[in-house]
């Protein structure tokens, strides 16, 4: 879709429309958001991808808040925004379009503006111990500041009721996983409620982007969620990429496809494998064998093993040689058989089976208002999926399939990291085919536009990476914004979970493997 | 001289027993495609543990304290009832099937009770897991008995076992039904797959585990040890009762190296057994367990009416 037809169908005539690299930027009174935002929603069908606030009381007097809308099959973003002057609130969105919900909190504790109207304000992603009038994103807060030791108090929910006890587990877990806490309230082994508590691992990264020099922020960026590196970092690149009008060649943009596959390839090896193992079944060990292959290959082929440092401004760094070609395709048409194998031997034991099939249930409609995306969503049969609802890098120009479920239990998203593992391996056997010959990296201009803000987004394996990048009068980077698709998964881990009993928590937790740094930034 | 040989098995169990555990992991990890750790570190395991220091919860009462003694001494008590390799092991005041059953069902109910004593939440939930698993398995154990005892008017274990070795070949088939009800007790009993999954880390599915989270150091050793030493318990009792062939029923001592070897032969055959059954399917949901436990009851019943009609 063009630019004048997306003007045309989603917006009004007389919206005073404000173009910004790939957002169509427009400004709404503070009391007509929630009118836009669902008049957007429910008429025109576009998917809140994100909402993201920034500090430019230095540049406009005030805060601005983004809500930020996809058009699937276009690079533009439609985003109305507020204008916050002279007040330290707006209103809230969450009571009508729930995902809402965990943006206004975010906003609320970085940049201390208050959602009008949100059902339940509480800390969020600061640790108890932050203090609660400190908002680490305004411009005023330096990012080395240690302020005092405070005790925010932090309530859970309670479920009343005859026989129903908490457990509480976390934040540190058996094995070596990411801290998280979770308060389950159960009856006899029922799970009645859920309430995960994050923030554990809240690093300031989005501060940090604004404080690091300009080479360093692709590094933090492929530090948000360690295992998706690559397309963290991809989806930095392309925001960058926008804003300082670089020119990518193609075949940098088909490298960047092999290399995202490799990723997802990886990390979905590792899942299936480990679901396999939660269910006891010993056999999913060789989910992490085929996993250390694909790392071992990209350790070959760029030096290294999560893609780290082969996303720059500009391209690649790493090219893939004509003999790489060979063994890529020879080590993937191997990896390819071998996993048809080890399916094939899942697949005939009904004891795995049964333990998958059935749990984990999420529902298509909290999936919907949830804002749910990737796997999960997948799983329950909407299409989503940046590369081909966005499509970015050389995605356009390849043929695949978005793979499709519909029960939405553990045995779904399992089935949909099994079919992506097929067309991951299909979509690099094209990619390296159609790959044109050519330079990797092309020359950039370090100057960035000034006062523009752009967005860039990739398909993770989790699901979508939205980064959104403004500059200020210096054409120097003010704000990152990311949001990763575990922020908006988790909020849908609760529903998935209540009705199944307690040791089924870990194999339904795993189906969904969301990264909790990326969460917490 | 047979009390020499009954002190040579309640010493030789236990120090075998740390052993079979290493053969059942070391098959596992073959299993599995994976090298694993020799057969011997369950021995080092425990010898690291008996080195460690101990944390215990403040709230912990005497049960928490008593419970790992409790535990390791009945376990190394348990042979004492059954078969290692002839009647000259019988003993006429120790070795009736109900006692050695209600000797396991004190083991399960004091860890159980341990495990909810400190108050953590795992520990509870892992103790009305096993209590529920433990109900259902005592009946499927004790009926596993049953038509043994029937078929040679006894309840001495040793004594059914060696009476039963001199049957005809024909008569075993009940053996063989009542053995298939005891093996799903005895996965029950010993927390294997798919009843429980020994060797996993995650505290949410845990049964047996669950109730020893707070254990740590030296009592965890001897509560290690004790299950260990319940395992090659069950081992031994299941080969030398269900399959008798070959038990010693003299009490002569040249007679007693050809048991020996056909014991260890058999126990081996079991354990590796285990060990593939274990790798060979996933742990079943929490709630399809009693259907399981209800198959193995059926057997034993099965096996009952084949020795009354």
């Amino acid at each position: 879709m063009t630019y004048t037809e997306i003007v045309n169908k989603y917006l009004d005539k007389d919206t005073i429309i404000e173009k910004n690299n790939n957002l169509i930027l427009f400004h709404v009174a503070t009391d007509s958001i929630i009118d836009t935002c669902l008049n957007l929603r429910d008429k025109h069908q576009l998917l809140l991808k994100a909402i993201k606030a920034t500090d430019e009381r230095a540049e406009n007097g005030g805060y601005k808040i983004f809500y930020i809308f996809g058009i699937p099959g276009s690079e533009f973003f439609i985003v109305p925004y507020l204008l916050i002057r002279d007040a330290n609130e707006f209103p809230s969105l969450a009571p009508f379009i729930y995902q809402a919900s965990l943006y206004e909190l975010e906003i609320k504790s970085f940049f201390g503006l208050t959602p009008v109207g949100h059902p339940q304000i509480r800390p969020f992603l600061v640790h108890n111990n932050w203090p609660a009038d400190i908002y680490p994103l305004r411009k005023d807060f330096h990012f080395q500041k240690r302020p005092a030791t405070a005790a925010t108090p932090y309530e859970f929910q309670k479920v009343d009721g005859e026989g129903i006890y908490e457990i509480p587990v976390g934040p540190v877990h058996a094995g070596i996983i990411e801290p998280g806490h979770f308060r389950f309230s159960v009856a006899g082994e029922e799970i009645v409620s859920l309430e995960p508590k994050f923030g554990y691992t809240h690093k300031g990264s989005e501060k940090l982007f604004e404080e690091l020099p300009f080479d360093d922020k692709i590094r933090l960026s492929e530090r948000i969620s360690g295992d998706t590196s690559f397309t963290h970092s991809l989806s930095y690149c392309q925001a960058v990429e926008t804003l300082s009008n670089t020119i990518i060649s193609s075949r940098a943009k088909y490298i960047r496809v092999i290399y995202s596959e490799l990723e997802r390839l990886a990390n979905h090896f590792n899942d299936v494998g480990f679901i396999i193992s939660d269910t006891g079944f010993s056999f999913g060990g060789n989910g992490p064998r085929l996993r250390e292959k694909i790392m071992q290959l990209c350790e070959l082929l760029t030096g290294s093993r999560f893609l780290r440092g082969v996303n720059t401004i500009g391209g690649i760094t790493k090219d893939i040689s004509k003999e790489m070609q060979t063994t890529l395709e020879y080590e993937l048409q191997k990896m390819k058989k071998d996993f048809e194998e080890v399916i094939a031997v899942i697949e005939d034991s009904e004891s795995v089976l049964n333990r998958l099939k059935g749990t984990g249930k999420i529902d298509k409609q909290i999936a919907t208002d949830h804002g749910v995306v990737g796997i999960a969503a997948r799983a329950v049969g909407l299409p989503r999926d940046a590369r081909s609802e966005y499509p970015y890098a050389a995605y356009s120009e390849i043929n695949m399939k978005i793979a499709s479920q519909s029960t939405g239990d553990v045995h779904a998203r399992f089935q949909v990291r099994i079919s992506e593992i097929y067309s991951s391996i299909d979509i690099i056997f094209q990619a390296l085919k159609k790959m044109p010959k050519g330079n990797i990296l092309n020359k950039t201009a370090k100057k960035l536009e000034k006062n523009a803000y752009a967005i860039g987004i990739t398909e993770g394996w989790r699901g979508d990476i939205l980064y959104f990048v403004a500059t200020d009068s210096k054409g120097e980077i003010s704000r990152v914004g990311v949001r990763d698709a575990s922020f908006l998964n988790w909020s849908a881990v609760p529903y998935a979970v209540v009705g199944n009993i307690v040791p089924d928590f870990p194999l339904i937790n795993k189906s969904f493997n969301l990264s909790y740094s990326a969460f917490d930034r | 001289m047979s009390i020499f040989i009954i002190i040579l098995k309640l010493i030789l169990l236990p120090t075998l027993s740390p052993l079979c555990v290493g053969i059942v992991r070391k098959v596992k990890a073959y299993m599995q495609n994976r090298r694993g750790a020799g057969i011997f570190q369950p021995y080092y395991d425990l010898w690291k543990l008996f080195h460690k220091d101990e944390v215990i919860a403040r709230d912990a009462s005497w049960i928490f304290y008593l419970t790992p003694f409790l535990l390791f001494g009945l376990s190394i008590l348990l042979p004492l009832g059954i078969p290692l390799l002839g009647s000259i092991e019988s003993l006429s005041f120790f070795g009736d099937f109900i006692i050695t059953i209600y000797l396991l069902a004190t083991m399960t109910f004091f860890i159980a009770l341990s495990g909810l004593d400190v108050g953590s939440a795992f520990g509870g939930f892992g103790s009305s897991r096993e209590m529920t698993i433990a109900a259902l398995t005592e009946g499927t154990l004790l009926f596993s008995f049953l038509p043994i005892a029937l078929v040679t008017h006894t309840t001495n274990v040793i004594l059914m076992a060696t009476t039963a070795s001199g049957l005809p070949f024909f008569n075993y088939l009940p053996f063989v039904i009542a053995f298939m009800g005891f093996f799903i007790a005895l996965m029950a009993e010993t927390g294997r797959i798919p009843f429980d999954n020994p060797s996993t880390h995650l505290e949410l599915t845990m049964i047996h585990e669950a109730m020893i989270l707070e254990y740590s150091g030296k009592r965890l050793a001897l509560i290690e040890w004790a299950n260990a030493n319940k395992f090659i318990f069950f081992i031994i009792l299941g080969v030398n009762l269900f399959f008798p062939w070959g038990l010693s029923t003299t009490a002569n001592l040249s007679s007693l190296l050809f048991p020996f070897i056909l014991v260890i032969v058999k126990a081996t055959t079991l354990i590796v057994g285990v060990a593939i059954l274990e790798s060979s399917m996933a742990k079943l949901r929490l709630f399809r367990l009693p259907d399981l436990l209800l198959t193995g009851f059926i057997f034993c019943v099965i096996s009952l009416i084949t020795v009354t009609i």
